[in-house]
């Protein structure tokens, strides 16, 4: 997959290598900040207590 | 394989950092909103403004409770957990609420009320405000402060049940219908840790029920702040 992505990229080492750390800083943050708070609600810890 | 592993351990770093970084704010918000509808109401011909005595003990005053939920209307403190573990409680334990807060558990009683006033927390998650609920023991203080008293409840007990035992929150905990006559608090939270399966109940009963004697920016420096009139 990475390298797939890696031989599209234009550009020297250098610049392949930039785009594909904003790429991956890109995808942490959506997990971080939609993905996971969304998965966390979906867990099993600490369910709403007795709000029965 | 390897992507899903560095997402795995983000996701695990997220539980335990970011959410508590959401709920640490939400927090600071909280306590700002508290004190300044506090310093307000204690300017001067509001109650407790006209206060000038500094003696150790007044009596409650009446009190009535209002929040609605989400929203912030009291400060816990437990003195065994450290003097930074301070929490507000908002009304309510709906997930949205639990996860930037400790709650109230609607339709319970309220701080120093006659019955059972119980407050609901995460274990872990959201910056883990009952970690170390279960090693609590009897005898030790749990502080509630409102807008106009200070409210202290001593603990003396604690019980592991099931989520579905509901009878933890009746005004006589187990009795339900039976006339309350003592003034408990009850607080709740996961275990074991990590789970949903159990939950740790702690009670405690009032020991004492105070004035405050300073309205806005309670902590360091306030009279009477770090001293509830009862001894331990």
């Amino acid at each position: 997959m990475y390298g797939w992505i890696w031989q599209r990229l234009p550009g020297s080492i250098y610049a392949r290598a930039a785009a594909m750390s904003g790429l991956a800083i890109v995808v942490a943050a959506a997990l971080w900040f939609f993905v996971f708070p969304w998965a966390a609600s979906h867990l099993p810890i600490d369910g709403s207590a007795f709000t029965g | 394989m390897l992507t899903a592993g560095v997402i795995t351990l983000l996701f695990v770093c997220y539980l335990v950092w970011g959410s508590g970084m959401r709920a640490a704010s939400a927090q600071r918000a909280f306590a700002s909103e508290l004190n300044s509808e506090w310093a307000h109401a204690a300017l001067p011909g509001g109650p407790g403004g006209s206060k000038t005595s500094l003696a150790a003990s007044q009596p409650a005053l009446p009190e009535r409770f209002d929040a609605v939920t989400g929203q912030p209307f009291a400060f816990i403190q437990i003195p065994a957990f450290g003097k930074s573990w301070r929490f507000a409680l908002i009304e309510g334990t709906a997930l949205a609420q639990l996860n930037v807060s400790p709650g109230h558990v609607p339709g319970t009683q309220w701080p120093g009320q006659l019955g059972n006033f119980a407050v609901a927390g995460h274990r872990v998650t959201s910056g883990n405000p009952f970690w170390s609920l279960p090693s609590l023991r009897p005898g030790d203080l749990v502080d509630i402060q409102t807008e106009l008293n200070d409210y202290t409840y001593r603990v003396i007990g604690k019980h592991v049940v099931s989520p579905a035992d509901l009878g933890v929150l009746d005004p006589v905990p187990g009795d339900p219908g039976k006339q309350p006559t003592q003034r408990l608090i009850t607080l709740i939270t996961c275990d074991p840790a990590w789970t949903g399966t159990h939950r740790v109940i702690v009670t405690g009963v009032l020991v004492s029920a105070e004035e405050r004697l300073c309205t806005a920016g309670y902590g360091s420096g306030c009279p009477g702040a770090s001293t509830p009139g009862q001894p331990r």
